[in-house]
């Protein structure tokens, strides 16, 4: 039916993101930004579950732990902090919705066009993302191997976060 | 392959149950369960026994923020620790080198805050 082999992983995978695009048409169609924030939670647990149906349990669990715990909570905070009990009014069909429109249908038949031009890996030996290894070893070894440097950049990017948070809090302390 | 993915399907049931639960206890078995006499007091929000006032969704102080991000950042570090700890056996002392400068970096970034005197709550 509809050229897809019905497999359990395919019917997982078509579950999976039907509730991520549920999730995602919920976050930019909520008026409340609270209930953005909420919505944008539940794609990145889909996410997950689609990093788990790939055999990458490791990056699973990451965005459970990072995406759906830490950020949500960091956009739900950056959220609280600003004034946010104003709703969005109901926007009207304007030119600008429609130049919106025809962008995102171009971009959707570009990134169809580039996800179809590739080879993608077939078969038992090509589908082992992991390459034998148990997940986390698979990505220790990657990481550290081969991309020392965006590893260290990390680093740097999180304490660009960190210097940021304090300034804002310390330029409110001295409000007081 | 075949017993893994029969292990996910108890993780599928597991989130149903989860969210079944509430509902069941909220508005199914609760209400046939619990007397129902509503009084003025017992309608209120309970908020630890004071009497509620204003809306709970308040503006937040920014200093809230500096703590949630502190909390991601440390978050994004234990996590890079597991599958350096993982693999570590077949790396070497050079992933060690990697992981000690990576961790001296967020030291930095925690010290700094504490020099600016941002995590004292007064």
């Amino acid at each position: 039916m509809l050229g897809l082999a019905w497999t359990p992983p395919m019917i997982a995978f078509l579950v999976i993101s039907l509730l991520i695009l549920v999730c995602a048409i919920m976050a930019i169609s909520f008026r409340k930004v609270i209930y953005m924030a909420l919505a944008i939670g539940g794609v990145f647990l889909g996410c997950a579950a689609v990093y788990i149906l790939l055999g990458a349990e490791f990056v699973g669990a990451a965005q459970i732990l990072i995406y759906a715990g830490a950020i949500t909570i960091l956009i739900m905070f950056a959220i609280m902090l600003t004034n946010h009990e104003a709703e969005e009014p109901p926007a009207a069909w304007s030119v600008r919705n429609i130049a919106a429109a025809v962008g995102c249908v171009l971009l959707g038949v570009t990134l169809y066009a580039v996800i179809r031009s590739q080879s993608w890996p077939h078969g038992a030996a090509g589908a082992d993302v992991n390459q034998g290894q148990s997940n986390p070893v698979a990505v220790g070894l990657a990481l550290f191997q081969h991309y020392t440097v965006p590893f260290e950049l990390v680093s740097l990017l999180l304490i660009v976060a960190l210097v940021g948070a304090v300034i804002l809090a310390q330029e409110r302390k001295e409000d007081e | 392959m075949s017993p893994y993915w029969n292990a996910y399907l108890y993780v599928v049931l597991f989130t149903l149950f989860g969210l079944l639960l509430p509902f069941a206890a909220l508005w199914i078995i609760g209400p046939i369960l619990r007397p129902n006499k509503p009084a003025k007091g017992k309608l209120t929000t309970y908020e630890s026994g004071l009497e509620p006032f204003g809306d709970a969704h308040v503006r937040y102080h920014a200093r809230y923020y500096l703590f949630a991000l502190l909390f991601v950042v440390f978050d994004v570090e234990t996590l890079f620790l597991y599958p350096w700890a993982a693999s570590f056996h077949q790396l070497g002392l050079f992933a060690l080198a990697e992981m000690l400068l990576f961790i001296v970096m967020l030291a930095i970034g925690l010290i700094y805050a504490w020099r600016k005197k941002v995590l004292e709550w007064t």
